[in-house]
């Protein structure tokens, strides 16, 4: 296992602090609620970048296992009118059962194999969603989630405590013995067989623990919007997810989180450019990759502390 | 029933072919290995050597035949499942992991099912490293490895899936006189000290015949010669393979 640095340490406690205090200072609901999305964007970039990040193997279909979780809290607080607190662990199974079921035919395969099946997933799950529309709402989704939380900023610190826990928990996994393997998998298969190491059930169980938080964030988001729909399955979910994780620094999960919370607040800062805002925000994604093809807030955090590790 | 003669071989080859549509890089194979015993396997580029060696560890199946190791059917695992049975492999191309140090690679192998004994894997990777010459270089990142060291690093990471049978694939390829010097005393100990059987690819004669105690010599993907160095380097089948006919056999050719 290898230790986190202090600073490491000391930076996210004050990362997660002032994102805890930002609405205190501008009190309005607004706010609140765009930072409740960003950080639950964080927590789908984060989950995101367990899998793909270490492991090298590319998921163009996250949208499935968020959509599956947002799903289920759909189903289960509108229609089934359950208790909203139960949409939460049963949205971390859902999206881990659907995992499996993706993961089992494709992780065994080398190649694009597995990018192409998540991105087919998510595509047929968004159409199976219109399809079946009596249970589903079709494109209107379905209305009336009771939320969790009474109060918003109450929500948001919630949400904002889940996201620590998912960066630290994946943080730690990535860390440990192994994070090493999915490393090592991302390096060279035939040498982690040659070493004796099942790549298979590693690749698999690292996208099970993926899918689980991005079912989880799925299930949050819900229940933040009181509603679902279609789009949430939509391919625009996955890319700007991985865009994200790009921006944050392929790998490092606390990179992910922070740079999900940066873009997501960039599109809703640009809304007063209008029809401008896409082409600004697109290019400065393009200006970041292009010059900085290892991302930009892991190395930027590495550089900046260096002289204190 | 096994054959209570038979209880001694490690691995036994039987019958082993393997085609590539018309081409049969290995043809008919048999051969068994002792355990503790030190073979090589002779043969010129493209006489079906390391395609052998893929098949044994599972990274290719054959078209025919079967493959007992310990005692069991190893045809069809997969090669990790190979490796956990007790017989691990080193590549002749070096792959490291990149963007690891010298430890974490050989970690990565400590995890095996095969290691699980092995409660402290860092104190046990570096005992490795430590055993190949590369002790106190831990940290080190292996993309500044010299080719030498590389094989050291392969032959550290099959040993902590504590193999009964290392296979080494042409580990002199690429060395320095010096280098093969080292490397072959560091491969002589460990059959010594740690009880392996081991088998080996190479087609640089004079390491070779020093180290081995049998030799398998195969030529187009056949089996043409089994028997200690000093009676192969006779055979004129291999002398053929290696060094062609006689001039009168070309003239009368």
């Amino acid at each position: 296992m290898k230790r986190i640095a202090p600073i490491d340490i000391a930076g996210g406690i004050l990362v997660v602090a002032f994102l805890a205090l930002l609405p205190m200072f501008a009190a309005s609901n607004y706010l609140t609620g765009v930072l409740t999305v960003c950080v639950i964007y964080g927590i789908w970039a984060s989950s995101w970048d367990f899998m793909s990040g270490l492991t090298g193997r590319e998921n163009f279909g996250h949208s499935l296992f968020i959509g599956a979780g947002a799903y289920t809290a759909g189903f289960l607080s509108s229609i089934w009118s359950a208790n909203p607190w139960v949409s939460l662990p049963l949205g971390v199974v859902i999206a881990i059962a659907f995992s499996l079921l993706v993961g089992f035919p494709t992780l065994r395969l080398r190649g694009p194999y597995f990018a192409l099946a998540m991105l087919s997933a998510s595509a047929i799950l968004q159409r199976l969603c219109l399809i079946f529309w009596e249970y589903t709402g079709g494109e209107e989704g379905i209305y009336g989630l009771d939320p969790l939380m009474k109060n918003p900023l109450h929500y948001y610190w919630f949400v904002l405590a889940i996201l620590a826990v998912t960066v630290i928990t994946l943080t730690l996994l990535a860390r440990s013995h192994w994070g090493l393997l999915l490393r090592a998998i991302r390096g060279d298969e035939a040498t982690c067989q040659a070493a004796g190491i099942n790549v298979t059930f590693y690749k698999i169980v690292s996208l099970m623990i993926s899918a689980g938080f991005a079912g989880l964030g799925g299930a949050l988001y819900a229940h933040y919007q009181l509603q679902v729909s279609p789009p949430l399955f939509s391919v625009v979910v996955s890319i700007t997810v991985i865009i994200m994780v790009y921006v944050g620094g392929i790998g490092s999960i606390y990179g992910a989180a922070v740079a999900a919370i940066l873009l997501t607040l960039l599109t809703e800062m640009l809304r007063g450019f209008g029809e401008y805002r896409l082409w600004i925000y697109t290019l400065t994604l393009m200006l970041i990759l292009f010059f900085l093809p290892n991302g930009l807030i892991a190395p930027l955090w590495r550089r900046l502390t260096e002289r204190l590790r | 029933m096994t054959d209570p003669l038979e209880v001694h071989d490690l691995l036994k080859v039987d019958g082993v072919t393997k085609r590539f549509g018309g081409l049969t890089a290995v043809k008919n194979a048999s051969f068994t290995l002792k355990k503790g015993e030190f073979t090589g396997i002779l043969g010129p580029n493209g006489a079906g050597k390391t395609t052998l060696f893929n098949i044994l560890t599972g990274f290719m199946q054959p078209t025919s035949g079967t493959i007992h190791f310990n005692g069991d059917l190893v045809r069809e695992l997969a090669p990790y499942k190979v490796v956990n049975r007790g017989m691990a492999r080193t590549f002749q191309l070096t792959r490291p992991f990149v963007g690891m140090n010298l430890l974490e690679n050989v970690l990565v192998a400590c995890m095996s099912p095969r290691a699980s004994e092995d409660k402290n894997k860092e104190e046990r990777a570096s005992y490795l490293l430590a055993q190949v010459g590369l002790g106190g270089r831990d940290k080190e990142p292996v993309e500044t490895l010299p080719y030498g060291d590389l094989r050291r690093l392969e032959i550290a990471r099959a040993l902590a899936t504590r193999p009964d049978l290392l296979l080494l694939d042409e580990p002199f390829a690429g060395l320095g006189s010096s280098e093969i010097e080292q490397l072959a005393q560091l491969i002589r100990r460990l059959h010594r000290e740690e009880n392996l059987t081991i088998l080996l690819i190479e087609h640089k004669l004079r390491e070779f015949m020093a180290l081995v105690s049998r030799v398998i010599a195969m030529n187009f993907g056949e089996i043409i010669a089994v028997g200690p160095p000093e009676e192969i380097v006779k055979n004129e089948k291999v002398i053929e393979a290696y060094i062609g006919k006689t001039e009168e056999a070309h003239a009368s050719a």
